[in-house]
C-alpha cells in the first residue's frame, strides 16, 4: 500500500510543544462538518457542544478528506 | 389536483414508472399499499392502545381505583380506619420532541425515527398520567406525573412518520416506502413477534395427562377457556373432571393455581336453585331423550349432592365464602365486607370476557349460562359424545399482536406502580407515628413523600426494557406460557428477511423445548393462513410460521351489537335440551345466545353468512364476523354455531360464490365450509366459496420462488431460508442507517422471471441477486459436488460484487453511567501533549479519522484525551498530556465511510460520541456461496478466464456453470422451466410471469410454452445448445441445456468463516490450543475426527494433530521415583548462571547433603539448601495436560509413577 502523506497536513500534525503559538493554533483550529439536517458547515473547535449554529440538530457529518486518498490496485 | 399515484401492478419491468417515482417520490400516497397492509396488524394494534375507549382507557377501567388504609397494621382494630382512594384518569403519551433542556432548536422540535437511529439512541415519546386521589369521601385531588419516555412504534399514531407520503418520509431520511410497525431502542430496530396464543372465548375441550398431577381423582380431561378482558389481558379458567364425576374450577392468580367446586361459582353467580342447574346442564325437563341422559343425570345429581356440604345456600353466603377465602389473594383492603371481595373474585377471574367491571346481573347470568355449557361439554367429552379440540390446530388460536402485549405490559406496570404506593404510604404512616390520612401533614407530605418515592414510576425505563431485551418482568405473567424472546432484532440483511419480521408468527418458547413434534406439524386447519413452506428448517421448524400473504389478522372487534337481535329473530330458545343432536349452542365472542336445532343452527348461519357478505347497512352484519357453523356428528368436536368478532383474530379474502362478492373466512370456520381451489374445481350445490387465486396461500417470500410448484417441496423450504440471506440491498436510504452490519450487493438487478406481486411489494426497489448465463453442464470437473465455476469476466464487471457495512460505535461515556454527568474525557489530541506524525496518517486535526482512508488492524480509529474541568479559566483542560486511541481491530481491511459526529439532546455537551461507519469490500472470492430461487446452493469453486470457457453458437459464454448432477436427486424441475423462461424473456425483452400453479398438462405445459417462445426467437425448443470448447474450438459431443437463472450471493463468505493455524494462542493452564475462530484458536479434533485417524492408521498424522501441535511440553522426568513433581532445578552458589543450560536433580530421591558428601556431588535448590544424589533425571515430551492432571491428583493425595525405560 502506497498512502499519499498529504503536505498540507503534516506541519499541523507534528507540532512542537515548545511553539507555544503553532500548538495553540494547530489544537484551537476548528474543524469544519455538515450538518445533517440543514446541510449547511458547522465550525466546530475542541469542546465545543455539538450542534448545528443555524437549525440545532445534533448529528453533524464529517466531510471527506482533501487529503488526496490513493490506493494501490491489485 | 394531479392524478394519484397509480398502485397497479404487473408482471412488467415498469423501468420508467419505477425511475419516476424513485427520482420524484409521490406526494400522496404510496405505489405499494400492499406492502403497508403487510405490517398494518402491528402499527394498528399499537393505535388501539391509545385510541378513545381503545386497550388503554379499557385498561384503566380495569385497574380501577386502589384503596389504602391508614394507621398500624398490626395495632387492633379499634375504630374505623381512614381509607385514601387513588385512580389514574388518564394516561397521554407525547411524540418524540426535543427535552425542554434543549434552548436552541426554535421552529422544528421533532426528533425523527432517523435521528434516534443515527445517534444509537431510543425513539421515545414522554408519558405522563392524571392521577386523582380522595380521602374516605372528600373532594378529588389530581396531579399530572411523569412516567418516563416510552419507545414509540413507528408509523404509529404516535410517530411523526404517520401520514407522511413517500415524499416527505425521503425528506424525513427515510425509505420511500417505509411502513414502520417496529421500535428504535439504542439504535437498534426492535419488533414484537406476533405469537399464536389459544383462540379467546371459546371453551376448549383439553385432554391433558399432567391434568392428574394435580391431586388425587383428577382425570385427564378437563375444558379450558382463555378469556378476555376488553383490556385485552387474558385470565385462563379451567374445569377439570374428577374419577367420581365432580368437577373443579380451576384458575391462575398472580402465577399461583387456586381450585374451587364448580357449584360454589355457579351459586355465587346468580340466585340459584338446584333444578335450574340440573336443568340448565341435563337438559329441560319436557323434552325428548332425557331418559338417555343417564350418565349425565348421575354426576350432576353428585353434583349438587357434594356441595350440599358446605351449606351455602344463597348467593348472598356463597360470594362471602369465597371472598373470605380469596380476599388475602387478591390484595383487597382488609376492611372490605366479604361479600363485596366475593364479587370482586367473580368479576376478576370467573369468565371476565362476560363483565370485566361494573358487572351488572344479566352478566352474572351470561356467566352462569356459559359456564353451564362449559360442564355440558365436559360431561360430552367425558361420555365420549364430543371429541378432544386439537390446541395445537390453528382453528383453536389466534395471534397476540406486538401492540396488544405492549399494551397489556403497560397496563401491568400502571397497575403495580399504584400497588407500590402502599410501601411508600407504610413508611410515612411509621415516620409520623401513624398520623391519620385527614391529617394535615398527610395533605403536606402526600406528593413530596409519597407519591415521588412510589417505585416503579419510571414505566417508560420498563418498556426500553422489555423491548431491547425481549424478557417479561410481570408479577402475573399476563398468562402467557414463556417470559423471554418476545422481541427481536428487524434485521435489514435485506428486504426479504426484513419484510418476513412483520409476517412471522411464533408458537412460543415453551413449544419449542417439547421433545414432541405434534406442535409442529402442519395441519390441514392452516389452509391459506400460514404458509406450508414458509419455515425454517431445524430447531424452529413449524414453531416459526409465517404468515400467508392474503392473511390478516383483526386489530379491533367489531360491531356485533345486532347479532344477538338477529339470531333472536331467526329463533333460539334460551334452554338446552336433553340430547345434543337437538340442542345446537348459538354463541358470540363466548356468550351464549341460546339453543337451537341443527337444522335451525344451519339456516342462522346460511343467512347471517348471505347477509355479512351483502353488507345491507339495515342488517348490520360486519363482514369480518367469523361465523363457525360446527355441525353435529357422531363423536366429533362438540357442534355449535359459535361466532367471533374479537380482535386478534385471522381472516382471509375468499370469493362468496352466490352473490360473487368477498368474503373473510376465519380458520376456526374454515375446517366446515367448502371453499374451491380453483373455479373449475367448484362443485354445485357444495362449494360455496372459492380461493381468489392458488397462490394466496403462500407467503410473501414463499411466492417469489419462480414456478415453485414444479420443485420438490423442501427445495422450496430452502429457498425461503436463502432468500433471506442474500446480499442485497437493504434500502435505499443506507447513508441515514448505522446497523451493526449490513450487506449490500452493488450489481443487483430485477429478475427476468418473477411473480407479478414482486411489483406489487415494490421488491425492485431492493434487488437481491443477478441475472446470470447458468450452463448446466460437467466441464472442468470444478463444479463437482454443488461448486460452481464463475466466469472471471463476468466476475472482473461485477457479479456478485457486495461490501459489508459496519458501524463502529466510539462512546467516551461508556462506564461513565449515570452517576457523575461531567465530562472526563474529550476527543482529539491532548492540547499540551506532543503529536506524532504517525498518528496523523488516519486521523485528521480533531482526532477523528479522515473519511475515505484506509484501515487496517491496529490503526487508530479516533484519538481521545482525559480532561478535568478548571474553575479559573471555565475550561475543560487535559492534564497528563496523555493522548489515548480507539482502535480498529478486526482483521480485515476497511474504508472510513462515513463518520457521525454525536451530540446530546439538549444541545449542550461536547463530543462523546462518535460512530463510524466502515466499508468493507467483498468482492466475490473462490469459496463465497451462491445460490439459485430453487434451494439450489453451492460455492464458487474456481474463477474460470472467459476465454476458455466455453460458448455457443451465437457467442454466449456462461457466467456460471453448475453441475448436471444437482438435479436428478433434488428435482428442481422449476429451475430448469426458469432458465427456459429467463432465456426467452432475455431474448424477447419481456419479463416472464413466474406464478405457479398457472400451466397445466391439460391445456399447455410450462415447457411448451417457453419452448415455443425460444423456437420463434431462433433457438432450440428445449433450451439446449451445441456448445464449443473454449480451450479447442470445437463442438463438444453432445448439446448443453444453457439459460438465465436468477443468481443470489448469500452472506456465508469464506472471508468470515476461514480458521488456519499452526502455532498460536493457548490456554495458560492445560496449554491446548484455546477456541474460537476470532481469536486465532485452532478447531478441535474431537473423538470421532480421533477415531477416525486412528482407523486410517494414520499415526504420525495422529501424533501431529494431538500432540505436536497441541500441547507438546518437554519436561523433566525422576527415572527413579517416577514423578514429574518432585524434578527441580538446581542452583549454582556461585556463579549465577553456568553455560550448558541447567541441571535438574530429583529432590524426593536426594538426601540432605552433610559433611561426608562428595564436593562435587552436592547441589543447592532453589530454597538454598544443599543436598546431593537425587540425579537420575530423564526428558521426555508429554502434553501439557498430563502435568497438570498429576498435580491435581496429588492434591487430592494420589501419586503417579511413570516408568521410564532406556
Amino acid at each position: 500500500m502506497s498512502n499519499y502523506a498529504g503536505a498540507a497536513d503534516t506541519t499541523a500534525g507534528a507540532a512542537n510543544p515548545n511553539m507555544n503559538a503553532s500548538e495553540i493554533d494547530s489544537h484551537q483550529r476548528a474543524v469544519s462538518y455538515t450538518c445533517g439536517d440543514c446541510d449547511q458547515d458547522v465550525q466546530l473547535r475542541r469542546g465545543e457542544p455539538i450542534r448545528c449554529r443555524n437549525c440545532g440538530h445534533r448529528v453533524l457529518y464529517k466531510k471527506r478528506t482533501n487529503r488526496m486518498v490513493q490506493f494501490e490496485a491489485r | 389536483m394531479a392524478p394519484s399515484t397509480d398502485t397497479t401492478w404487473s408482471t412488467d419491468f415498469d423501468t420508467v414508472r419505477r425511475q419516476k417515482l424513485f427520482q420524484s417520490p409521490p406526494k400522496d400516497r404510496t405505489a405499494y399499499p400492499r406492502l403497508a397492509e403487510a405490517v398494518e396488524p402491528h402499527i394498528e394494534s399499537f393505535n388501539a392502545i391509545w385510541e378513545q375507549g381503545g386497550q388503554l382507557h379499557q385498561a384503566l377501567k380495569d385497574i380501577g381505583t386502589k384503596v389504602f388504609l391508614d394507621g398500624d397494621p398490626y395495632a387492633p382494630p379499634e375504630e374505623p380506619r381512614n381509607r385514601l382512594y387513588i385512580r389514574i384518569q388518564d394516561v397521554f403519551l407525547d411524540k418524540p420532541v426535543l427535552p425542554p433542556s434543549n434552548k436552541f432548536v426554535l421552529k422544528d422540535r421533532r426528533v425523527l425515527p432517523s435521528e434516534s437511529r443515527e445517534t444509537h439512541r431510543t425513539y421515545k415519546g414522554k408519558m405522563t398520567a392524571r392521577i386523582q386521589w380522595k380521602i374516605n369521601n372528600g373532594d378529588w385531588q389530581e396531579q399530572v406525573r411523569d412516567l418516563g419516555y416510552v419507545p414509540i412504534m413507528l408509523r404509529s399514531s404516535r410517530c411523526h412518520l404517520e401520514k407522511m407520503s413517500p415524499a416527505q418520509l425521503a425528506n424525513a431520511k427515510e425509505e420511500t416506502e417505509e411502513f414502520g410497525g417496529y421500535f428504535i431502542v439504542n439504535g437498534i430496530e426492535k419488533i414484537i413477534r406476533m405469537l399464536s396464543v389459544t383462540r379467546r372465548n371459546y371453551p376448549l375441550a383439553i385432554k391433558r395427562s399432567a391434568f392428574t398431577n394435580r391431586g388425587p381423582g383428577f382425570t385427564p380431561l378437563g375444558i379450558i377457556i382463555r378469556s378476555v378482558r376488553p383490556d385485552g389481558t387474558s385470565q385462563t379458567n379451567a374445569l377439570h373432571y374428577l374419577n367420581d364425576g365432580n368437577i373443579n374450577f380451576r384458575f391462575s392468580w398472580r402465577k399461583a393455581e387456586y381450585l374451587v367446586p364448580v357449584m360454589m361459582i355457579l351459586s355465587a353467580l346468580v340466585e340459584t336453585s338446584d333444578i335450574e342447574i340440573f336443568q340448565g346442564i341435563v337438559g329441560k325437563a319436557s323434552s325428548e331423550g332425557l331418559s338417555e341422559r343417564q350418565f349425565v343425570i348421575d354426576r350432576v345429581e353428585l353434583l349438587l349432592r357434594t356441595y350440599k356440604v358446605y351449606n351455602l345456600q344463597s348467593k348472598a353466603r356463597s360470594r362471602a365464602y369465597l371472598g373470605e377465602k380469596f380476599k388475602p389473594v387478591l390484595q383487597l383492603p382488609e376492611d372490605m365486607s366479604d361479600e363485596d371481595a366475593g364479587s370482586y373474585f367473580l368479576r376478576k377471574v370467573v369468565l371476565p370476557h362476560l363483565g370485566a367491571n361494573n358487572v351488572t346481573d344479566r352478566e352474572d347470568t351470561d356467566k352462569f349460562r356459559m359456564l353451564l355449557f362449559m360442564i355440558r361439554k365436559l360431561y360430552a367429552l367425558v361420555e365420549g359424545d364430543a371429541a378432544i379440540d386439537n390446541p395445537d390446530a390453528l382453528q383453536f388460536q389466534e395471534a397476540l399482536l406486538g401492540g396488544q402485549l405492549y399494551g397489556m405490559i403497560l397496563k401491568e406496570k400502571l397497575e403495580e406502580w399504584l400497588n407500590s404506593l402502599r410501601f411508600p404510604l407504610q413508611e410515612w404512616g411509621r415516620k409520623q407515628t401513624w398520623k391519620p390520612f385527614t391529617s394535615h401533614q398527610f395533605q403536606t407530605d402526600f406528593v413530596s413523600r409519597v407519591l415521588a418515592r412510589a417505585t416503579g414510576e419510571d414505566i417508560g425505563k420498563a418498556m426500553s426494557y422489555f423491548l431491547s431485551t425481549g424478557n417479561l418482568v410481570s408479577p402475573t405473567g399476563l398468562d402467557l406460557s414463556q417470559t423471554a424472546g418476545f422481541t427481536v432484532v428487524a434485521e435489514k440483511l435485506n428486504f426479504y428477511r426484513f419484510i418476513s419480521h412483520f409476517r412471522m408468527i411464533h408458537r412460543g418458547a415453551f413449544f419449542a423445548q417439547l421433545k414432541t413434534t405434534t406442535v409442529r406439524k402442519l395441519l390441514p386447519e392452516s389452509w391459506g393462513f400460514v404458509c406450508p413452506i414458509h419455515t425454517p428448517d431445524g430447531a424452529p421448524c413449524g414453531l416459526l410460521n409465517h404468515l400467508s400473504h392474503t392473511c390478516r389478522i383483526a386489530t379491533r372487534a367489531v360491531d356485533a351489537s345486532a347479532i344477538p337481535r338477529l339470531v333472536a329473530g331467526l329463533g333460539v330458545s334460551s334452554q338446552a335440551s336433553a340430547l345434543l343432536e337437538n340442542s345446537m349452542v348459538v354463541q358470540l365472542d363466548g356468550r351464549v345466545l341460546g339453543y337451537c336445532s341443527p337444522k335451525q343452527a344451519s339456516r342462522i348461519h346460511d343467512t347471517l353468512r348471505y347477509w355479512k357478505v351483502q353488507g345491507s347497512p339495515e342488517k348490520s352484519v360486519p363482514r369480518e364476523l367469523e361465523l363457525g357453523l360446527v355441525p353435529h356428528s357422531n363423536g366429533g368436536t362438540y357442534p355449535g354455531l359459535y361466532m367471533f368478532s374479537g380482535a386478534s383474530r385471522f381472516y382471509r379474502p375468499v370469493k362468496y360464490l352466490p352473490l360473487q362478492k368477498l368474503d373473510y373466512v376465519g380458520p376456526f370456520e374454515q375446517p366446515y365450509m367448502s371453499i374451491a381451489c380453483t373455479d373449475p374445481e367448484i362443485v354445485s350445490g357444495d362449494s360455496t366459496h372459492v380461493e381468489y387465486e392458488p397462490t394466496d396461500i403462500l407467503s410473501i417470500v414463499a411466492n417469489q420462488t419462480p414456478f415453485s410448484n414444479y420443485n420438490q417441496s423442501p427445495r422450496n423450504m430452502y429457498q425461503c431460508q436463502m432468500g433471506k440471506q442474500t446480499m442485497g440491498t437493504p434500502g435505499t436510504a443506507l447513508s441515514y442507517r448505522t446497523d451493526n452490519k449490513t450487506y449490500r450487493l452493488q450489481t443487483g438487478q430485477t429478475p427476468i422471471v418473477r411473480p407479478p406481486l414482486h411489483n406489487e411489494y415494490g421488491l425492485d426497489n431492493f434487488p437481491q441477486g443477478t441475472n446470470a448465463v447458468v450452463a448446466v453442464i460437467s466441464y472442468t470437473g470444478y463444479d463437482m459436488d454443488d461448486a460452481m465455476i464463475l466466469n472471471k469476466s463476468a466476475h472482473e464487471r461485477g457479479f456478485g460484487y457486495g461490501s459489508i457495512y459496519k458501524t463502529k460505535i466510539c462512546d467516551l461515556e461508556e462506564g461513565r453511567g449515570g452517576r457523575s454527568r461531567k465530562v472526563q474525557k474529550l476527543f482529539g489530541f491532548s492540547p499540551i501533549g506532543t503529536v506524532k506524525a504517525s498518528w496523523r496518517e488516519k486521523l485528521d486535526d480533531d482526532g477523528l479519522p479522515r473519511v475515505g482512508t484506509m484501515l487496517q488492524n491496529g490503526d487508530y480509529l479516533a484519538a481521545w484525551h482525559t480532561v478535568s474541568f478548571d474553575q479559573g479559566t471555565g475550561e475543560l483542560e487535559n492534564l497528563d498530556g496523555q493522548t489515548n486511541f480507539f482502535k480498529y481491530k478486526d482483521d480485515e481491511l476497511a474504508f472510513v465511510e462515513e463518520v457521525r459526529v454525536i451530540g446530546a439532546e439538549n444541545g449542550l455537551e461536547p463530543l462523546q460520541k462518535l460512530s463510524i461507519k466502515l466499508r468493507i469490500p467483498r468482492a466475490a472470492v473462490i469459496g463465497d456461496k451462491f445460490s439459485s430461487r430453487h434451494g439450489q446452493k453451492g460455492v464458487a469453486s474456481q474463477k474460470w478466464p472467459q476465454v476458455d470457457l466455453p460458448f455457443s453458437e451465437s457467442g454466449i459464454q456462461p457466467d456460471v456453470i453448475i453441475n448436471p448432477h444437482a438435479f436428478p436427486s433434488r428435482m428442481t424441475i422449476g429451475m430448469f422451466i426458469e432458465s427456459m423462461a429467463g432465456k426467452a424473456g432475455a431474448l424477447h425483452g419481456l419479463a416472464i410471469d413466474s406464478t405457479p400453479f398457472k400451466f397445466d398438462e391439460q391445456s399447455q405445459t410450462a415447457v411448451d410454452f417457453f419452448g415455443e417462445q425460444l423456437k420463434k426467437a431462433g433457438y432450440n425448443y428445449y433450451g439446449n445448445e451445441p456448445l464449443y470448447s473454449g480451450i479447442t474450438g470445437t463442438e463438444l459431443s453432445c448439446d448443453i441445456f444453457i439459460g438465465v437463472v436468477y443468481y443470489q450471493r448469500l452472506r456465508h463468505m469464506v472471508n468470515d468463516k476461514y480458521q488456519v493455524r499452526t502455532t498460536g494462542p493457548i490456554n495458560s493452564l492445560t496449554g491446548q490450543p484455546i477456541k474460537g475462530r476470532k481469536r486465532g484458536g485452532g478447531i478441535r479434533v474431537g473423538e470421532m475426527e480421533r477415531d477416525a485417524l486412528l482407523a486410517h492408521g494414520t499415526a504420525f498424522l495422529l501424533q501431529d494433530r494431538l500432540f505436536n501441535c497441541s500441547d507438546y511440553t518437554k519436561t523433566t522426568l525422576c527415572r527413579s521415583c517416577g514423578s514429574f513433581l518432585s524434578t527441580t532445578p538446581t542452583v549454582n552458589e556461585f556463579t549465577r548462571k553456568k553455560r550448558g543450560g541447567l541441571t535438574v536433580r530429583c529432590r524426593r530421591c536426594a538426601k540432605l547433603a552433610d559433611n561426608t558428601a562428595p564436593k562435587s556431588d552436592v547441589w543447592t535448590d532453589g530454597q538454598g539448601i544443599r543436598r546431593y544424589g537425587g540425579d537420575d533425571i530423564a526428558v521426555v515430551a508429554v502434553p501439557g495436560v498430563l502435568k497438570y492432571l498429576d498435580t491435581e491428583l496429588a492434591g487430592m493425595g494420589i501419586r503417579l509413577r511413570y516408568s521410564v525405560d532406556r
